[in-house]
């Protein structure tokens, strides 16, 4: 399958700080890829290198198999983008802020109503911006984006700072546009609940450096769920348990944290405790959390390093 | 080609602004007070000559003062509509050369000039009927001389293209009007001094009024056009290679 974004060894850095370490991406076509991370994780400056609008320290970014160095405006022909807030002009009304992204693409003038049509911006369009709501502006970003058909589609953060409505709406939107416009998604945020709604494929940064990179459904086979348990005497219970084979962790509020997955999982180990007469006072079933899957993606990298 | 289209983009987002409000506004101020000049000045010397005196005495105030300061408010208010909702991260990232956008932004501001300097040169005509109307011993100044006031607004538009140049870097390298009208109003503050002094040939925002002034009239154009089109080839060199970051 053709790759349509493709990294290599992309390196930036702000004065002494390394905000993107070697990265190695790889988005092939069709679909929503979730680029997750939490803030400050490297996700905007590794987009902003896509973009071409900073160039990496070292490495380089291929969109569509092509080099972006030197194919920037030809490239860019087939990528929409939303980087962070939209960027508007609030003295002009929706439409007019479309036509402005027009002129410069040099695209044709029917290409507006469909833009507004995808986003339900419609019967707003000869508003002036300065009166939208914070989703509208989002939309609007998100409809110039759109505007001259993109092949790839790069948002970043699309649902940040909207309203629960807001982000369902935007969220329904992404969700819609691979299937009916053909276009690829390629979606940063730093919420996984987010982009597990969405994407098929995730990649995941930290610290600048990518931890993971693959199928959704390869990052939940290996993330699995927690049992937390609240026991009294919690040294005995990780005796217990580590002697009859479970991973046991140390989790917050002097909980503990096992490594199991199901409820028939659940009653095993609580029969456990049980037995051995330890008392339990709270027993449930978690999802991981992004903090958790950063927790254990760098817990198996510094382990692995150790192994190298 | 890809200048035009940015120049067509930029002319939809003159829409609403005060930027293209602010080029009609100043020229009426100075209009109005040669207005009120010609019309309650008690007595006029006899080689008192209506034409010359308005066509030199505007054109020179806003040579030296207006025109300067409108530059510098315009060039902020143009860039200011880019900075104030981060827009160079969506345009740089259009399949658009940064250089046709850096250009259009300096043939536009130059374009307000134009207007606005034009403005001022049929202002001085009505000034001129106005005054020979109220004042009856004004009446036989002859024929408003069209061309040489022409002339004298387009040679300060081109001598002005220097200062353009320099405000449209500072504006798009700045956000907000701290610098950049700082930049302005120290530009024409120093003016004042180096008017006389020798430098006062090649400074550039003395450059607009030399061409009043025998023996540095050519400078300035030369200069002017020149150093303006260098000035932002430097500019946009400069500008081009930045990166993107807010």
């Amino acid at each position: 399958m053709e790759s349509l974004i493709e990294t290599r060894g992309l390196t930036r850095r702000f004065g002494a700080r390394i905000a993107v370490d070697d990265l190695n991406l790889s988005v092939s076509a069709a679909g929503v890829y979730g680029f997750l991370g939490p803030n400050g994780a490297g996700k905007t400056t590794a987009i902003r290198m896509l973009l071409g609008l900073i160039r990496p320290h070292a490495g380089e970014v291929r969109l569509f198999g092509l080099p972006v160095a030197g194919n920037r405006a030809s490239l860019m022909r087939r990528v929409g983008a939303l980087v962070e807030s939209p960027s508007l002009y609030p003295h002009l009304t929706g439409r007019e802020n479309l036509e402005v992204t027009r002129r410069l693409l040099g695209a044709h003038r029917n290409l507006i109503d469909g833009a507004l049509d995808t986003v339900k911006l419609t019967k707003d369009a000869d508003r002036r911006v300065r009166e939208y709501s914070l989703g509208m502006r989002q939309r609007l970003g998100l409809a110039l984006a759109l505007l001259n058909k993109p092949e790839l589609l790069i948002l970043d953060e699309p649902t940040n700072g909207l309203d629960p409505a807001g982000i369902h709406e935007m969220r329904d939107l992404i969700r819609r546009l691979p299937e009916e416009f053909g276009v690829t998604v390629f979606l940063s945020s730093h919420l996984l609940s987010e982009v597990e709604q969405i994407a098929s494929h995730i990649g995941i940064i930290h610290e600048g450096e990518l931890l993971f990179q693959g199928p959704l459904s390869e990052l939940q086979t290996k993330q699995q769920t927690q049992l937390i348990v609240g026991v009294k005497q919690i040294d005995s219970a990780i005796d217990c348990l580590t002697k009859a084979g479970w991973n046991v962790h140390h989790s917050v509020d002097g909980m503990l944290s096992v490594g199991a997955k199901t409820s028939d999982d659940a009653i095993r180990i609580n029969n456990l405790l049980v037995e051995h007469r330890l008392e339990v006072f709270h027993i449930a079933l978690a999802q991981p959390s992004l903090e958790d899957i950063f927790l254990t993606l760098t817990t198996n990298q510094s382990a692995g390093r150790r192994a190298a | 080609m890809s200048l035009l289209r940015a120049l067509h983009a930029e002319l939809l987002k003159l829409k609403r602004t005060l930027a293209f409000r602010v080029i009609f506004v100043l020229p009426f101020l100075v209009a109005t007070l040669q207005f009120f000049i010609a019309w309650r000045t008690k007595r006029f010397a006899s080689d008192f000559n209506l034409w010359e005196t308005l066509q030199t005495s505007s054109l020179q105030i806003w040579a030296v003062f207006m025109m300067p300061l409108l530059i510098a408010l315009v060039t902020a208010l143009l860039n200011g509509i880019e900075h104030s909702d981060r827009q160079w991260k969506h345009i740089f990232a259009l399949p658009v050369p940064r250089y046709s956008i850096y250009f259009a932004k300096v043939i536009v501001a130059q374009g307000l000039i134009f207007i606005s300097t034009f403005i001022l040169a049929a202002l001085i005509v009505v000034v001129g009927f106005a005054a020979m109307y109220l004042r009856p011993e004004l009446a036989n100044s002859g024929p408003a001389p069209y061309g040489a006031i022409a002339k004298s607004a387009s040679l300060v538009w081109l001598a002005s293209w220097l200062i353009i140049a320099i405000h449209t870097w500072v504006s798009m390298r700045w956000a907000g009007f701290p610098i950049p009208l700082g930049t302005g109003i120290a530009g024409t503050f120093f003016a004042l001094f180096a008017a006389s002094a020798a430098v006062g040939k090649y400074y550039p925002w003395l450059l607009p009024m030399n061409i009043f002034l025998e023996g540095r009239a050519t400078t300035a154009i030369v200069l002017g056009v020149a150093g303006g089109i260098i000035a932002a080839v430097v500019g946009c060199w400069e500008f081009v290679r930045r990166d993107v970051l807010i």
